[in-house]
């Protein structure tokens, strides 16, 4: 294998590791560590095995670089997969990234499953709503068995636009609420 | 190693709590390394391997400096170099500067606090039986 060979299969298997990078900055990252091999070689004649040796594997390389913009690219993200993963990691860092992380799959949980229940309202009219018995509030969701009399649900077909606008309302709070922590815990660190 | 000694519950991992120990000093030293003025990555690393017992892994410090960058404490610029590739050159933002001090009293006040601390540890075994 020549040198050229050598060093291109290393950036090509960065490259692939960096995928979830933008192309801008996986493609400034390349430039830097393809500028780090030549220099490397040249200043200490080392072979090129023993350059990217030291380097390390390409592989572990890019994993780092992820890790270090994860929480970066999550405050910019709507996705819940990537904030929750987020909100993992700052959940290590301390008791307010716990409370956080706790916070965020609660608020997931109640604005999907408002939302569910919104949909599942035409397909069990009967078993989907919210139950008083006089003025105490018995249950409210999807339920089978719906619960029996005296208990009786109050909101009907409105059910549908309520469950599906207060779900989504606190799905939109959830999101909110976590990418404001993760700019918060950013500043922390790079004031601290 | 003595201070591997002094902590039991690290016991049968003390390579990997040395390691942990370095990671935690990288991000501090190097931005320290950017100090008088700008280095690219290569220079910052010869840098750290020549100023303390920083040996690392020469690609761990290219995240780091990444991090630091996205985290407002360094800019970079690349600058044409005779090698005849440019070269990425880093330097020490006025956050960065101010975060650094910070980082560097906190590190004396700590590191002074345990050297204290393990005084006792450090002496002479005979002492102690």
């Amino acid at each position: 294998m020549t040198t050229e060979t050598q060093i291109d299969n290393y950036l090509t298997a960065l490259r692939l590791h960096l995928g979830p990078l933008t192309i801008a900055e996986r493609e400034e990252i390349i430039r830097e560590i393809t500028a780090h091999i030549r220099d490397s070689a040249e200043e200490s004649g080392a072979s090129i095995e023993a350059v990217l040796a030291r380097l390390g594997p390409a592989e572990e390389l890019a994993k780092q670089y992820r890790e270090g913009l994860l929480i970066r690219q999550a405050s910019r993200s709507l996705s819940p997969l990537v904030l929750l993963r987020a909100t993992l990691r700052l959940a290590t860092k301390g008791l307010s990234g716990i409370v956080v992380f706790f916070l965020a799959i609660f608020g997931y949980l109640m604005g999907g499953g408002l939302v569910l229940t919104g949909l599942l309202k035409p397909i069990f009219p009967a078993n989907t709503g919210v139950w008083f018995n006089g003025d105490q509030l018995v249950s409210s969701g999807t339920l089978f068995p719906a619960p029996a009399p005296p208990a009786h649900e109050i909101l009907g077909i409105w059910y549908i636009p309520i469950a599906l606008m207060l779900g989504s309302l606190t799905l939109l709070l959830t999101t909110f609420l976590i990418r404001r922590s993760l700019r918060i815990s950013q500043q922390l660190q790079s004031k601290l | 190693m003595a201070i591997q000694r002094a902590l039991p519950a690290e016991g049968n991992q003390p390579d990997r709590w040395e390691a942990q120990l370095r990671k935690g000093a990288v991000e501090m030293a190097a931005l320290a390394s950017l100090w008088q003025g700008r280095l690219y990555g290569l220079e910052i690393i010869r840098f750290l391997e020549s100023q303390s017992q920083l040996a690392l892994a020469e690609g761990t410090i290219y995240p780091i400096l990444n991090r630091l960058k996205a985290e407002g404490l360094l800019t970079s610029e690349w600058v044409e170099a005779e090698a005849g590739h440019p070269r990425k050159y880093y330097s020490l933002t006025n956050a960065g500067r101010q975060r650094l001090r910070q980082m560097a009293e906190a590190w004396v006040s700590f590191s002074g606090g345990l050297s204290r601390l393990l005084e006792p540890v450090l002496e002479p075994q005979e002492k102690t039986q």
